[in-house]
């Protein structure tokens, strides 16, 4: 066999290994039901903010703890914990992205997306990522 | 009925309009002679690129003017014209006017179309030969480019989108029925305050340049597909190549400078769509280049030559098309305008991928090829092996960053990773391994066949040095991770290998650019993992504050709240929050640092201020500030504010609650902030008291001294009788209310209402600070890139006028 057909081996095997793994460790966009059901995978759930006087952030008390209710597409609702502030702008935003896990009722979200009506960008949304604390793997 | 409105300047826009037409038609006229020029022969060859060059001038021109309208209509302030209105306003300072111009979509093309023209017009003085079929390809990119700008309706498709537009046409309000609406409009929606920062002047336009050279190469590679020169275009086209690899690169950095210096993620990459759609196509191009040197020295690795440099611009294209057409939707947090342009975008793309496929495949079978294989002892073979890796690198940078293009076409609903550091990492950190070790490698052998031995030979001091220095940096900075470990000792081996390249070109150092470019990656890279592996969060509360039962322990707190002046203790340092400060629109946050030794006390202190702004439409936009050492960085922002406006008005004093004093007795009341002492009564009262009691029966005042921690004052309120009627006039200060109520003879007291000041909600403000060891290497390495990359630049365009002189002579 020539080298070269060896180094071409290994390009098309690296190369399906990067596919693999963007496969593997892409997320999906799923409801609380399926989140529910897999507790040990990361999703990105998508809703809207529910309850909104039951929000509870207390920087006097943990600068670090922002609970939220969130209803997901099919209106099932649960208690969100994000281990950070309190994206300033919550309250408005029209649809919320939330990315974690569920624990037991609650889901433990490591990040969150907010969609706000945008002052700058006339015909659409701004995006707005917010990332929570690192919490050490258990 | 028409409306005829009153005050607009409609002038500018109608030039403008007219420009960009003359542009478009301009521009399309070029490349139909500069064609022709390519495939004429002989005498008809020259009138036709004659031709091709004054339609090119006369684009340029136009696109010159509408530069100029866009800039005039931003700058004056007419915002009856949408892109002025939707991206300006009165009070944005000049030097970001420029900014608000490049914000918009349109201004973004109209920036690149410009680099174009500059380069072009640079081209066809230098070209040569070249210039006919390089100058049709650059051409048919500002035909693409110029129609972005045209904004007409062609069987209702919308073709471009004019910057010329009025605010009436872009918008439908009930305000465009009167004639006189403009009277209403006054000021701008403004530019993001995000992009109001000094690095957004210069990192566009540099990104942008960077955007524009990679068509040099591209239009070369299909000059030479085309004329069946397969080796000829590389010598001139070289220089251009790492031109633009330089430029890309330095418009990179500063997008991470600038996230870095006035973003709040923490951090200068957080491989972001966006930041990634830029990256993908400066991978390949630096493949490129390299194995574009080894064909030139080899004829090796010419169809890998060919592919890195056409789909680096194919890249280019669809990092616009990533970008441009809100494909990206919610995963990025850069935010998007879709003009409705996609389908456009998507031609362009297709033209320039049929262009390249098309030639590269008819020729495929033509290219010169050797018959034996390189030597694994050469430096073309590990240049080819090099240039593999970043494209492998490149390809995943790629594949997850589409991942939004794949739902697209697939109809699927795939989310990015969830953790997209770990994700990139576990790839792109052992290709930095890998290209790293390579730079030596490929460094230190010689071209055609090097002697293992004496390659062995030269491997060997910077190899010792590279074990030295990894144990230097990974024992102190407690880096025990092994792939760290083994960056570390990569980037270390790259940087003495490379050194010990540049020792043996001391005496030709103009020729030492390859080794200088190779050192400043290996700093940059022990700078990105330093600062990254030893990234450190101070502000983590050490106070021993119970949270309650439900939190882990463990939780790291990355976010401390501080009430203003109470110290509080965070690794390191005592920190305190001072107070804030307001220039609208900028709210600025003093936090005080006090670094403390190992015996608490005060090694040496700073003040930093971060700064917020409290935007109505987007919530806290949070910039950091950064204090900057040698060997590290502080950084601080804050995460939450009190938002003054949102805090309910209280009433200024509280209750006020009824003393009774003996007087005589100097009798005392403790208050809450003030001690009172009443010292007597006084009927002598001051003038102007005098005259406000003049003829009454009684009028008296209550001596009243208040003392403070800062000093002591005295409040004298009166109590009058006049006619009969009771007449109270009472003392405030800054604290305190005090109205005398009555006399009581008979017990010989008096009875005074004292209110104090409400002190409002207390102020606190809540923080991260972050601290980046040894990012400085990652400055100082950018910087020696890019002066590796200028001089290497210089090398190659020497040598391309050599070897042209050579061939005239």
């Amino acid at each position: 066999m020539k080298r070269t057909h060896l180094i071409l081996i290994v390009l098309i095997a690296t190369a399906i290994g990067v596919i693999i793994s963007t496969v593997g460790d892409s997320s999906s966009y799923e409801t609380f039901e399926v989140a529910r059901e897999n507790p040990d995978e990361e999703y990105h759930v998508v809703g809207t903010l529910s309850r909104p006087e039951s929000m509870m952030y207390n920087p006097e008390v943990d600068a670090n703890l922002f609970t939220f209710y969130l209803k997901d597409g099919k209106g099932e609702e649960h208690e969100v914990v994000y281990y950070g502030t309190k994206p300033q702008d919550f309250e408005r935003s029209e649809q919320v992205v939330i990315v974690g896990k569920m624990e037991g009722e609650r889901f433990n979200a490591q990040k969150i997306l907010t969609k706000c009506p945008s002052k700058y960008t006339e015909d659409t949304v701004e995006v707005k990522e917010h990332v929570a604390t690192p919490q050490p793997q258990n | 009925m028409d409306v005829q409105y009153i005050g607009e300047n409609l002038l500018p826009g109608k030039l403008g309009h007219a420009f960009v037409i003359l542009s478009f038609i301009a521009s399309l006229f070029a490349f139909i002679a500069y064609s022709f020029s390519s495939a004429k022969v002989e005498n008809q060859e020259l009138s036709w690129k004659r031709l091709g060059r004054i339609a090119f001038w006369i684009h340029g021109l136009s696109v010159i003017g509408i530069v100029v309208t866009l800039f005039f209509i931003i700058y004056f302030h007419y915002y009856e014209y949408f892109y002025a209105w939707s991206h300006a306003s009165r009070a944005l300072p000049t030097h970001y006017i420029v900014s608000a111009f490049w914000e918009g979509q349109e201004g973004s093309f109209l920036l690149w179309t410009f680099w174009h023209i500059v380069i072009g017009l640079v081209l066809m003085y230098s070209a040569k030969n070249w210039e006919a079929p390089v100058m049709a390809v650059v051409s048919l990119a500002q035909v693409a480019l110029s129609s972005m700008l045209i904004g007409v309706y062609v069987l209702e498709y919308k073709i471009g989108s004019s910057p010329f537009i009025l605010l009436r046409e872009a918008m439908e309000a009930p305000i465009f029925a009167q004639a006189n609406y403009l009277e209403f409009i006054t000021d701008g929606n403004g530019l993001n305050p995000l992009l109001q920062n000094p690095w957004m002047v210069i990192h566009p336009p540099v990104l942008f340049l960077g955007f524009a050279s990679t068509i040099v190469p591209f239009a070369f590679a299909l000059a030479g597909l085309y004329k069946r020169d397969y080796s000829g275009w590389i010598t001139p086209a070289l220089p251009w190549t790492l031109f633009g690899v330089m430029i890309l690169g330095t418009g990179i950095i500063m997008g991470g400078a600038w996230a870095y210096e006035s973003l709040n993620f923490g951090g200068y990459w957080a491989w972001d769509p966006v930041e990634n759609a830029s990256l993908v196509p400066w991978l390949t191009m630096i493949g490129a280049v390299h194995v574009m040197n080894a064909y030139k020295r080899t004829g090796n690795s010419l169809p890998t030559t060919f592919i890195l440099v056409i789909v680096t611009f194919i890249l280019i294209l669809y990092a616009t098309f990533l970008t441009r057409s809100g494909v990206l939707g919610d995963s990025s947090v850069h935010s998007f305008t879709d003009l409705g342009m996609s389908g456009q975008l998507l031609v362009f793309l297709g033209i320039f991928v049929i262009l390249g496929v098309y030639f590269l495949v008819k020729r495929w079978k033509e290219f010169p090829r050797k018959s034996e294989e390189e030597s694994t002892y050469s430096r073309e073979f590990w240049l080819f092996i090099g240039s593999l890796v970043l494209m492998l690198s490149a390809f995943q940078v790629l594949a997850t960053t589409s991942i939004p293009v794949f739902n697209k076409i697939f109809g699927t609903n795939v989310a990015p990773p969830a953790d997209p550091i770990g994700h990139y990492n576990q790839w792109q950190l052992p290709m930095a391994i890998l290209i790293l070790v390579l730079t030596t490698i490929g460094q230190l052998l010689k071209y055609k066949k090097s002697s293992p031995a004496e390659f062995y030979k030269r491997l060997m001091w910077p190899f010792i040095a590279a074990v030295g220095l990894t144990l230097a940096v990974f024992i102190p900075y407690e880096i025990y991770a092994g792939p760290y470990i083994a960056l570390i000792f990569a980037s270390a081996f790259a940087l003495f290998g490379n050194l010990e390249m540049m020792r043996t070109q001391f005496k030709k150092i103009k020729t030492a650019g390859a080794a200088v470019a190779h050192i400043g990656f290996a700093l940059m890279m022990l700078g990105v993992l330093i600062s990254s592996a030893r990234k450190e969060v101070v502000s983590i509360n050490q106070s021993g504050y119970s949270y309650g039962e439900n939190f882990d322990e463990k939780a790291n707190r990355e976010n401390v709240l501080l009430w203003k002046d109470e110290p509080l203790e965070m690794n390191d340092y005592r920190v305190t929050y001072v107070g804030d400060s307001v220039a609208e629109p900028n709210h600025y946050y003093k936090v005080f640092y006090e670094k403390l030794n190992a015996d608490r006390t005060v090694a040496y202190s700073f003040m930093l201020t971060p700064n917020a702004q409290i935007n109505p439409k987007m919530g806290l936009i949070a910039s950091p500030d950064t204090k900057h050492y040698l060997g590290h960085d502080l950084y601080t922002h804050v995460t939450q504010v009190i938002d003054k406006s949102t805090v309910k008005d209280q009433p200024a004093y509280k209750d006020p609650k009824a003393y009774t004093f003996k007087v005589n007795q100097a009798d005392t009341v403790m208050l809450a902030d003030n001690l009172l002492i009443l010292e007597g009564l006084n009927t002598n009262l001051s003038a102007e008291m005098a005259e406000k009691t003049a003829g009454a029966e009684i009028a008296v005042s209550a001596r009243l001294k208040v003392k403070t921690l800062q000093g002591d004052r005295m409040l004298e309120p009166v109590y009058a009788i006049k006619n009969g009627t009771e007449f109270r006039y009472d003392a405030t200060d800054e604290a305190l209310q005090v109205s005398f109520q009555k006399i009581d003879p008979k017990s010989g007291t008096i009875q005074l209402l004292i209110a104090e000041k409400n002190p409002g909600p207390k102020e606190y403000v809540i923080m991260k600070a972050i601290k980046f060891p040894m990012i400085n290497l990652l400055w100082l390495g950018t910087v020696v890139l890019v002066i590796g990359f200028s001089m290497a630049v210089m090398d190659r365009y020497r040598e391309a006028k050599r070897i042209e002189s050579r061939a005239t002579a």
